[in-house]
C-alpha cells in the first residue's frame, strides 16, 4: 500500500474513534434534535394553554364590543366566554378569587390610541391574544364604510419575490428557510473543516514535540505524511457533513409540522456548490494548519492560532444583517472574493440572492490559487521546521524558507542546549 | 578480505549558523558488525546519525547507505532509534507498533504478526492494549526498540539506546542489540557507557567537536593507548624488579599493582624476571591496557574541552 493510503487510513480510523470527533459528529445533532423536541413541546403546551382560560373577562371603557359581534374561529378551538365588566375593580377581584383567568382593559381612547391591556397571574398564550385582536378586528370594522375582508386589513400584504435569473422564488412562507439553509451550510462547514484541521495540527504538533516525527521521516518523506494526513483527516469531515446530512434530513421530516420548517427543501444547487467550497477550502485550512503546527512549540499555541484562523471563516457572519439588505453590495462581493470569507459568504449570499457567474468563478478561482499556493509552501515550511523545537521563527525566516527548497533544520537553541549538557 | 560497506561517509560537514557541528568527517561501516560511535554532548553524534538517515543534508561531502543514496526504499530497509525517545503516548501499544512497521513497508497482517510475536519475546504481550503512556519508562524503551527492529532491518542506527536504563533492562536491551547482530544486521549506535562500547562494539569512532579523534577496531584502539606497563597481583617485591622503573597500587576498588617499565624493557623481561627471581609469587599478569573511558577521557583532555 502506499505511504500516503498507510498515514491516510490511520489519521482516518484514529480520529475517529476520538471522543472529540464523536461529540462533535453525534452530540451536535443530538443536541439540536433535543432543542427541536423542547421548542416543540413547548409551543405545544402554548397551544393547549388557551383551554386554561375559559373565562375571559373584560373592561370596554371604549365601546367598541357593544355591538357583541364574535370572531370566527378556527373548529378546533373553543372561544372563552366573556364576561363584561363595569369597573377594573370588579374585574380585579373577579381575577382575585379565580372567577376569570384574564382579563382585559379596552382603555376609552381606543380608537385613537388603540390601547388594551391584559392581566392575569400567569401571562397570557399567543393564542388568546390573537382572539382578542380578532375580537376587536371583527368589532371595529363593522364601523368601518364598505365590505372590507377582514383577512386584508389584518394582513394587507402576501408578497412574494421573483429574483430574476436565480430562479427562486421567495414568499412569505420560505423565507426563513432560504435564510436557514445557507446560515445551516455555513455552520456546517465551520465545524466540519474546525473539527478536522483542528486534529491535523494538534496532530502534527503531538508528533513533533514526542519526538515521533524523527522516527516518522525516516519512514516516509514529509510531503507524504502531509498529503496523507489532509486526505485523511478531509475524509473524516466529509464522514461529519454525510452524518449531519442524514440528520438534517430527519429532522426536517420530523419538524415537518412545526410552522418555520414547513416548505424547506435543500436546494440542489446549493448542495453542490457547498461541497465545492468545501473541499477548496478545506485544503487551504489543513495546509495552513499543518504549516502552523509544524512551527509552533506547542498544543496551547497552536490552538490560539487555530482560533484565529477559524475567525476568519466564521468572519461573513458578522455582516448578515448587509448581506440581507445588500446581496450584491461591495462589501459581499469583497468577502467572495477573499479566499478565505469566500465559502461561508458564498453560500450565504446565493441563499438570499442570484449572484453573478463571475463573481462564483473568479472566487472559486482564487480560492483554488490560494489553496495550491497554501498547501505548497505549507509543505516546505513543514519539512523545514519538523525538527526545530523551542525557537521562535520570524515571519522573514518564513518567507525564505518558502522560497527555497526544502530541508529540515535543527534549531541552534537545540544545538547549543546539546553543548551544554 | 575487504569487509562489505554497510555506510561510506565521505567528508561531511554540517554548520548550522556559526555552529560548526560537523568537520570533514569521514568514515565507514562494514556489514554485520556494531560500529560505536562515542564523543561527548554536542560533538556531532547525532548531527552525524541525522545526516547518515537524510534527516539532515550535508553542506559538503557525500553518504553512501546501503550501496548508494538513500532513497525510499533503502529507508524500509534501515530502522532508527532516536536519542529523544519518540512514541504516541495516548494510543494503544500494538496499534503503534503496528503502525509504525507498516510505514516501514509491512503489510499490515503481517505487521501485527510481528508486533505480537515481539511483545511475547519481550514479555509484553499483557500490555499490547495498554496506552503507551500507561508503561514504565523501561518498557517504554524496550518497545521502542522493538518499533526499530519489527521491519527486519539490514541496518539500525541507535542513538544513546541505553541511557535512563536500569540495569535489568540495560541487560534486556543489550542482548536485543546483540541478537539483532547475530542474525546478521549492522548496528550503528552512540552511547556514553564505555563498557558497553568494550563489551559490544567491534569498532569505533570518537568525535569530538565534530571531528574525527579516533577511528578502528575497538582492540587495536585499546592497545594504541597501552601503557608502556603491566598489572601484577601477588606477593613480593615488585619494585626491585630489574627494568620496572616505578610502581602504583591501584585504586578505585581495582585490586593490583601497576608496574611501569623502563623503555628498554619488554613485558617478556619482567615475565623472566619474576620466573626467576625468588620470594615472588604471583597470581596475575597481564598488560594495562587502559579502558575506553580512559582513552576517552585523555583525548577530550588533550584536545582541551
Amino acid at each position: 500500500m502506499n505511504k500516503t493510503w498507510i498515514v491516510a487510513r490511520r489519521e482516518y480510523l484514529y480520529n475517529l474513534k476520538r471522543p472529540a470527533f464523536l461529540f462533535a459528529v453525534f452530540g451536535v445533532p443530538l443536541f439540536t434534535f433535543v432543542m427541536w423536541v423542547v421548542i416543540f413541546a413547548v409551543t405545544a403546551s402554548n397551544e393547549e394553554s388557551l383551554d386554561s382560560f375559559t373565562q375571559v373577562g373584560y373592561i370596554d371603557s371604549a365601546g367598541v364590543l357593544q355591538n357583541g359581534i364574535l370572531p370566527e374561529t378556527a373548529p378546533d378551538i373553543t372561544p372563552p366566554e366573556l364576561i363584561a365588566f363595569e369597573s377594573e375593580e370588579a374585574a380585579r377581584t373577579a381575577l382575585d378569587n379565580r372567577e376569570i383567568g384574564v382579563y382585559f382593559l379596552i382603555s376609552a381612547d381606543y380608537m385613537s390610541s388603540g390601547q388594551v391591556s391584559t392581566y392575569s397571574y400567569s401571562g397570557v398564550p399567543r393564542a388568546l391574544r390573537s382572539y382578542i385582536q380578532s375580537l376587536l378586528l371583527a368589532n371595529i370594522s363593522r364601523q368601518t364604510p364598505g365590505d372590507l375582508p377582514l383577512e386584508r386589513i389584518e394582513n394587507p400584504v402576501n408578497m412574494s419575490i421573483h429574483v430574476a435569473d436565480s430562479g427562486r422564488n421567495l414568499t412569505e412562507a420560505n423565507i426563513p428557510a432560504l435564510i436557514l439553509m445557507p446560515l445551516v451550510f455555513a455552520m456546517i462547514f465551520m465545524m466540519a473543516s474546525g473539527v478536522t484541521s483542528g486534529f491535523l495540527m494538534s496532530g502534527v504538533v503531538e508528533e513533533k514535540t514526542n519526538r515521533i516525527m524523527e522516527i516518522l521521516v525516516t519512514s516516509i518523506t514529509p510531503m507524504q505524511m502531509l498529503l496523507g494526513k489532509v486526505i485523511g483527516l478531509g475524509l473524516l469531515g466529509l464522514t461529519q457533513i454525510l452524518v449531519w446530512g442524514v440528520a438534517i434530513v430527519v429532522l426536517l421530516n420530523v419538524g415537518q409540522t412545526l410552522p418555520l420548517l414547513q416548505g424547506i427543501a435543500v436546494p440542489v444547487d446549493l448542495m453542490i456548490v457547498f461541497v465545492v467550497y468545501f473541499i477548496l477550502s478545506y485544503f487551504l485550512l489543513s495546509g495552513l494548519m499543518a504549516g502552523i503546527g509544524a512551527v509552533v512549540g506547542s498544543e496551547q499555541e497552536s490552538r490560539q492560532w487555530s482560533s484565529i484562523i477559524s475567525l476568519l471563516w466564521v468572519l461573513p457572519f458578522f455582516f448578515i444583517t448587509s448581506f440581507l439588505s445588500d446581496p450584491n453590495g461591495a462589501l459581499p462581493v469583497a468577502l467572495t472574493l477573499i479566499p478565505f470569507t469566500a465559502p461561508t459568504t458564498a453560500l450565504l449570499r446565493l441563499g438570499f440572492t442570484a449572484v453573478p457567474l463571475w463573481q462564483i468563478a473568479l472566487s472559486l478561482a482564487i480560492l483554488l490559487l490560494t489553496t495550491i499556493f497554501t498547501v505548497w509552501a505549507s509543505a516546505r515550511v513543514f519539512h523545514w521546521a519538523l525538527l526545530r523545537y523551542g525557537k521562535r521563527v520570524s515571519v522573514r525566516e518564513l518567507l525564505r524558507v518558502i522560497r527555497q527548497p526544502p530541508e529540515a533544520e535543527i534549531s541552534l537553541a537545540q544545538s547549543a542546549q546539546e553543548g551544554a549538557r | 578480505m575487504q569487509p562489505e560497506t554497510a555506510i561510506r561517509v565521505e567528508r561531511i560537514s554540517k554548520t548550522y549558523g556559526d555552529f560548526r557541528a560537523v568537520n570533514d568527517l569521514s568514515f565507514e561501516v562494514y556489514r554485520g558488525e556494531i560500529f560505536a560511535m562515542l564523543g561527548p554532548n554536542g560533538s556531532g553524534k547525532t548531527t552525524t546519525m541525522r545526516m547518515i538517515l537524510d534527516i539532515l543534508k550535508p553542506d559538503t561531502g557525500k553518504i553512501e547507505v546501503l550501496g548508494g543514496a538513500l532513497t525510499d526504499a533503502t529507508k524500509d530497509k534501515i530502522g532508527y532509534l532516536p536519542e529523544e525517545r519518540g512514541l504516541y503516548r495516548s494510543v494503544r501499544v500494538l496499534e503503534m507498533m503496528e503502525y509504525l512497521a507498516t510505514l516501514k513497508g509491512l503489510s499490515s497482517g503481517e505487521a501485527r504478526k510481528r508486533s505480537q510475536a515481539m511483545l511475547e519475546r519481550l514479555d509484553l504481550a499483557e500490555h499490547a492494549k495498554k496506552k503507551v503512556s500507561e508503561l514504565s519508562k523501561g518498557m517504554q524503551q524496550k518497545i521502542q526498540f522493538a518499533v526499530t527492529v519489527l521491519h527486519d532491518p539490514e541496518l539500525i542506527i541507535i542513538d544513546e539506546p541505553f541511557s535512563g536504563l536500569d540495569p535489568v533492562n540495560t541487560l534486556a536491551l543489550k542482548d536485543l542489540v546483540m541478537e539483532f547482530r547475530a542474525k546478521g544486521g549492522t548496528v550503528v549506535m552512540s552511547t556514553h557507557q564505555m563498557w558497553q562500547v568494550e563489551e559490544m562494539a567491534d569498532r569505533l569512532l570518537m568525535i569530538h567537536k565534530g571531528e574525527q579523534q579516533l577511528y578502528g577496531p575497538v582492540e587495536d584502539i585499546r592497545k594504541r593507548y597501552a601503557l608502556h606497563a603491566i598489572i601484577v597481583e601477588g606477593q613480593g617485591n615488585w619494585a626491585a624488579l630489574p627494568g620496572v622503573e616505578r610502581i602504583e597500587t591501584l585504586e578505585n576498588g581495582r585490586k593490583g599493582t601497576l608496574l611501569y617499565l623502563e623503555s628498554q624493557t619488554t613485558t617478556d623481561d619482567i615475565l623472566a624476571a619474576i620466573a626467576t627471581t625468588r620470594n615472588i609469587s604471583i597470581e596475575r599478569f597481564e598488560l594495562a591496557v587502559p579502558s575506553l573511558n580512559d582513552i576517552f577521557i585523555r583525548v577530550v583532555e588533550e584536545h582541551g574541552q
